[in-house]
């Protein structure tokens, strides 16, 4: 593909491409019958995740072996150099047709560990890891937290220790999203204990299935198990699978996390709007039109902020405070969503009665919470907002 | 308004030693109905001596309802000691109250009280009524019919069929009961329900508000404790501003909580004409207390606090599942402004 589409022709491609590789979504999510789940984490078993990787990643390479997986990435990788926006803009025309629902992992390898691999990643790395990942044939999880290393990431233990060509990593890696799926863990590790902290951090991808690796899965208020421990002993790292210099691995991980910020501004809408639609159908007093209401708005601005940002990306420009607000601002949506339908639903939200789409909700009530810690806790965002954008002083640390 | 006594809102030496044993009582997993009523004599605190009860009152109740709430216990005092219990006395059926009181006060029976209709037609019950507290366990029904002199209430111990529902929060069971035909017996005067059920409604706000009160209060202490030895960033995270502030708001909450709660505890026996207004301010004030002392019990614990193994989310469960139970905090709010006489824009109110 030569020259960039506009983006009015490009939604037309991307159409026109999607009726010839899915189907529409007609009956299938039509309101009242078929799938009601509005679940912010599944509550699935090993096999049942196993089963529902498999059919995104078919569909994945799918996209990607036909040009339409990694948009923004350079031809040679698959992709068509497209702005970063146009992803976007095919999502958008994605929506409509019966695609199956990407879990988490495969935003986490494709938006922030391909693109962190992009940034610090060798050569070598970059023919070896991009395109089985932007194919989603290798996904990537995020091995940051630890038990002692949460909020406060540059504290982490886990050790790394240089070995003939290679590392040995020994620790404990706790809260990690998808570990079962994935192929590669993107491991912060402690590779110099005398430094301070943020300067003795190194970045490795360690195979999940290297032998040291144990993966135990942890059940959530939610009653699923979708995030997992993992204990690394004795695993051994070929230096080929560090990523960044010795002792920057701060850097590098800030990379992953200011990714993960940008990709948050979506979060939620999609049952936010669904709520707006239960309003909708719903015998609502003035109460829940107020609130359906301030909701739509809501859901409205925060399309609004990621629209200033692609114009900030479009035009070429680093976007500011608006991409720094998203995460905060989804996670209050989400929390909104709860509120009103709890107002529409009353008792038939805590009580299931087998009625369509009503105690399926508990999912989103139960689960909207995760996200206020994943990926940088609500509290965390405020400091960063606070210090980074605002520039107030820093906390005593 | 605001006629009551403050000493009614102080607690008593007595009351203190009731809380301290319950305390310990339901701190053990295995307490049970039987150790609770037999020997505690917790469900007859609130029934009259003539009907087997202790005779003490609502406030006395509503300590053990506090402590029941604190440990999120599932046993069924809410329903049959609360609801049940005060609908029997409502009705003033001297023979109902004899029939039934002494086995719910002795907890060797538990009822419970439906809020949904049935038809009812020469004694017999037919219909359904979903999501009854305690439903699939309670041995006596008593449930509102629609009879030819109006809503009556009627006590029915067989011939329905009991559905456990699927719950949020499984330490507060429902079930839909479908009566075919069930044998029932009036209690109160025909036609009498309304006022029944309006009575057993707002005692059972002042019970759900004591109750949550107990449930904020663990989930303060328990984030407390947590932020005080949590380390992140070299000193405890209970030492961050943000976080001092939020707790600090949460506890101006619970107080407020615990104002509203005990006025309409206090109500319950010593000033039944505030008690509306009173159970309604209490379950507003007390539902969003609940729910954000559960939101902050959650959120101050970070990734642990989103784990099935910690109890942190049972107290959102819980929290979500109070809020909705006898009625919104909306729709409280809009009663609160109807017996205010603000429904037309306030003119009565001038
Ligand atoms: C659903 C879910 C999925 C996750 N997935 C992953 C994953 O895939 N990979 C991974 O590595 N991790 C993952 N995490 C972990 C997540 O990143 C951490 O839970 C988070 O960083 C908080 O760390 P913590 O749990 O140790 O809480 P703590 O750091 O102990 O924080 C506890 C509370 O204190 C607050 N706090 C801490 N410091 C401050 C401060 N300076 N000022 C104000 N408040 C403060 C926090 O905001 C929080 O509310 C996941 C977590 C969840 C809930």
């Amino acid at each position: 593909m030569t020259g960039i589409p506009d983006p009015a022709s490009f939604r037309a491609q991307a159409r026109a491409w999607l009726g010839t590789a899915a189907a529409r979504r007609g009956e299938t999510r039509a309101w009242g019958s078929g799938d009601d789940s509005v679940a912010v984490f599944e509550n699935w078993t090993e096999d049942e995740e196993r089963a529902h990787t498999e059919r995104i990643r078919d569909w994945e390479r799918t996209r990607y072996d036909q040009g339409w997986g990694a948009l923004s990435w350079p031809v040679e990788l698959g992709g068509q150099g497209l702005p970063p926006h146009y992803e976007g803009l095919y999502r958008a025309e994605e929506a409509a047709f019966d695609v199956p629902q990407r879990t988490e992992i495969f935003p986490v390898t494709r938006h922030l560990v391909a693109p962190a691999i992009g940034i610090w990643g060798t050569e070598e790395q970059k023919q070896r890891w991009l395109r089985p990942m932007l194919r989603a044939d290798e996904l990537a999880c995020q091995l940051f937290s630890e038990t002692e290393a949460g909020a406060d990431l540059a504290a982490v233990r886990t050790r790394a220790v240089r070995h003939d060509d290679g590392w040995v990593l020994d620790g404990h890696k706790v809260w990690t999203s998808g570990a079962r799926v994935a192929t590669w863990g993107v491991a912060v590790c402690r590779t110099d204990p005398e430094v301070p902290k943020h300067a003795g951090i190194t970045v490795f991808l360690v195979r999940m299935d290297a032998p040291g690796v144990t993966i135990r899965p942890i059940r959530q208020m939610t009653g699923g198990e979708s995030f997992n421990e993992v204990y690394l002993d004795g695993v051994v790292v070929p230096d080929a699978d560090r990523l960044g210099p010795v002792g920057q691995g701060w850097k590098v991980t800030l990379s992953v996390l200011a990714a993960e910020r940008l990709d948050s501004g979506t979060l939620g809408l999609d049952n936010a709007d669904r709520a707006i639609e239960l309003a909708r159908r719903c015998p609502a007093g003035e109460v829940q039109r107020d609130l359906a209401a301030d909701l739509y708005i809501r859901t409205l601005v925060q399309r609004v902020i990621g629209l200033r940002i692609t114009a900030a990306l479009e035009a070429g420009t680093a976007p500011g405070a608006e991409a720094s607000v998203g995460k905060l601002y989804a996670t209050e949506t989400m929390r909104r969503t709860t509120d009103l339908v709890l107002r529409l639903l009353g008792p038939r939200l805590v009580a299931d009665t087998g009625e369509w789409g009503t105690f399926a909700w508990t999912e989103h009530l139960l689960g909207a919470p995760g996200y206020a810690i994943a990926g940088g806790t609500d509290e965390i965002q405020r400091n960063i907002l606070s210090e980074r954008v605002l520039g107030l002083p820093r906390e005593p640390r | 308004m605001l006629t009551i006594d403050p000493a009614l809102l102080a607690e008593t030496d007595e009351q203190a030693q009731l809380r301290s044993v319950l305390r310990e009582f339901f701190a053990d997993p295995g307490a049970d109905w039987h150790t609770l009523a037999g020997q505690i004599g917790v469900p007859g605190l609130a029934v009259p001596e003539r009907y087997g009860g202790a005779g003490y009152g609502f406030r006395e109740l509503a300590v053990a309802l506090g402590e029941a709430g604190r440990a999120l216990s599932p046993l069924p005092l809410l329903s049959s000691a609360v609801l049940a219990t005060s609908a029997l006395l409502a009705s003033n059926d001297d023979e109902a109250c004899a029939r039934h009181l002494p086995a719910l006060a002795a907890g060797t029976s538990t009822a419970t009280l439906g809020f949904g209709t049935v038809d009812a037609e020469a004694g017999r019950l037919r219909g359904a009524v979903d999501m009854v507290l305690d439903g699939a366990d309670a041995s006596l029904v008593l449930i509102p019919g629609r009879t030819p002199a109006g809503l009556t209430l009627f006590a029915c111990a067989d011939g329905f069929t009991r559905r456990p529902r699927r719950v949020l929060d499984p330490s507060r069971p429902q079930a839909l009961l479908e009566f075919h035909d069930a044998p029932a017996t009036p209690v109160g005067p025909p036609g009498g329900a309304e006022a029944i059920l309006a009575a057993a409604r707002d005692a059972g706000l002042a019970g759900l508000a004591a109750e949550q009160v107990g449930g904020c209060e663990h989930a303060l202490e328990a984030t407390v404790a947590h932020v005080r030895q949590r380390n992140q960033f070299g000193r405890p995270i209970g030492s961050f501003q943000a976080v001092k502030h939020r707790l600090a708001d949460l506890l101006v909450e619970i107080e407020a909580a615990k104002s509203a709660a005990g006025y309409a505890a206090a109500c319950v026996d010593a000033a039944p004409d505030e008690l509306p207004v009173a159970a309604s301010a209490a379950k507003v004030v007390c539902s969003a207390a609940s729910v954000r002392a559960a939101a902050e019990y959650v959120q101050l614990h970070g990734g642990i606090g989103f784990t099935w193994e910690h109890p942190a989310h049972r107290y959102v469960r819980r929290a979500r599942t109070s809020e909705v139970f006898l009625g919104l905090p909306h729709e409280h709010r809009a009663r609160i402004a109807a017996l205010l006489g603000l429904d037309d824009g306030g003119a009565n109110v001038a």
